[in-house]
């Protein structure tokens, strides 16, 4: 899968990612882009040489002759218990995203947020960012919001626009504190997107508070 | 030279000898990618044990530099481990086109580190393990291995040459595992400063392929 994209992480982000100290759900977010974006997949290709290069490189520690027996010990034993692996992916979405959609401890279900949009949350064992799908019915508005708290966003299906912008299938975007903008689903279709969003979503609307407890904020 | 004292075998265990081996271009003949696929198509633990021998020493290493806040020393040891059995485990999945054997075991230590800290610091049940952020769509392109060579020794040779700000911020992201923000409050730059110099060592090793893509590298050097 190959799209011209032209939304993607910036080069920070795909550093954190490769090097590992990317915040959860901001790496949810760029794993469902990879899926997408070949040409973000082949620059961490690059970005994990780095990294292994570093690595190579580093003076050795000394280990104990004693590890590897352990080590054959513990694929000794594993292996005569396998365990069953159970991977059902959801068609056209990223693995780790069919992942949380398909957790056996936790079922996202979709809730109503306005009369266009529905929301289903995730859980993702961290609780700085909300991790959730939102559905935008075709041609839905969703009610004109700004951000207290960085919002990564990531197209899985159909598209969507805003004011500067149509978003496709696979494009990345990030949102920081102050930007207002106003979403709305293509004409065509419904549209599925993966987000993170770090902190509660102020309404721009001055009648946006009767809005509130829909949107508010819920970790988990 | 080691690679010289290598055994390669074909599909029937037969030796085929070094030099075939060497001299293809289409095939990754670096010790430990020939030890590694081993591993995976014949279960073999001979290679296995000389892959430990070479690797459980730097990954250790490699555990060692993590300056993580819930990071100990205890846990080195227990980080060799885990990536070893993975290693061993997950052999078979191992593209030599892709990347050499020393880029994909800095992968999967790369994950078990992250896993091994998200499960110190977190109660929660957590439903993803790192290496599901890094699975691959089943259609995807394949890459050419001479073209992925290129680009491993592009890496490698700018990385030695590296201005010492620059390898000194790279480093602390990958062997220190701090994210650019703690780096920068750690070198007392301020955080576009750090991000820059990530970026101008990203152009020198050639590794973004579209520059024009990505946000203008910002001035404040």
């Amino acid at each position: 899968m190959s799209y011209n994209l032209t939304h993607h992480p910036d080069a920070t982000m795909l550093v954190e990612f490769s090097a590992g100290t990317l915040a959860t759900a901001p790496s949810i977010c760029v794993s469902a882009h990879l899926h997408f974006c070949e040409q973000c997949r082949t620059e961490l290709l690059r970005l994990d040489q780095v990294g292994s290069q570093l690595m190579a490189e580093a003076e050795s520690a000394e280990v104990d002759d004693s590890l590897f027996d352990s080590v054959m010990a513990k694929i000794d034993s594993a292996e005569a218990n396998p365990e069953p692996s159970v991977t059902a992916e959801v068609k056209g979405f990223p693995h780790s995203v069919s992942k949380l959609i398909k957790n056996p401890q936790h079922k996202p279900i979709w809730k109503r947020l306005s009369a266009s949009v529905d929301i289903a949350r995730f859980k993702t064992g961290q609780s700085d960012f909300e991790v959730a799908l939102h559905r935008i019915c075709a041609g839905g508005k969703t009610p004109k919001h700004d951000h207290s708290g960085v919002e990564y966003t990531v197209v899985l299906k159909g598209s969507f626009s805003d004011e500067r912008s149509v978003y496709k299938e696979g494009d990345f975007l990030v949102r920081q504190p102050g930007d207002v903008h106003q979403p709305m689903g293509a004409q065509n279709g419904e549209c599925i997107c993966l987000s993170a969003l770090k902190a509660p979503i102020k309404l721009a609307n001055p009648f946006g508070f009767l809005m509130k407890p829909l949107l508010r904020i819920n970790p988990m | 030279m080691l690679r010289k004292t290598i055994d390669i075998v074909d599909e029937n265990n037969q030796p085929t000898g070094k030099v075939a081996v060497l001299n293809s271009p289409e095939k990754r003949s670096d010790e430990w990618s020939v030890l590694l696929i081993a591993v995976g198509e014949n279960r073999d633990r001979q290679a296995f044990a000389r892959l430990f021998k070479h690797f459980a020493p730097l990954l250790k290493s490699f555990a060692q530099a993590n300056r993580h806040q819930g990071w100990f020393p205890g846990l080195s040891e227990d980080l060799v481990q885990e990536v070893m059995i993975k290693v061993w485990q997950k052999a078979a999945g191992y593209n030599p086109e892709k990347a050499s054997a020393t880029t994909w075991i800095y992968t999967v230590a790369r994950n078990c580190r992250i896993d091994m800290l998200r499960r110190k610091s977190n109660t929660q049940h957590l439903p993803l393990e790192n290496e599901d952020y890094w699975h691959e769509p089943d259609e995807e392109t394949p890459v050419s291995l001479l073209r992925q060579k290129r680009s491993e020794s592009k890496v490698q040779d700018s990385l030695s040459q590296l201005p010492k700000e620059q390898d000194e911020i790279l480093r602390k992201v990958y062997l220190e595992g701090k994210s650019h923000a703690e780096a920068s409050e750690e070198l007392g730059l301020p955080l576009g400063t750090v991000k820059s110099r990530v970026r101008l060592a990203l152009q020198k090793m050639q590794i973004l392929v579209s520059p024009e893509y990505r946000d203008e590298l910002s001035h404040e050097l």
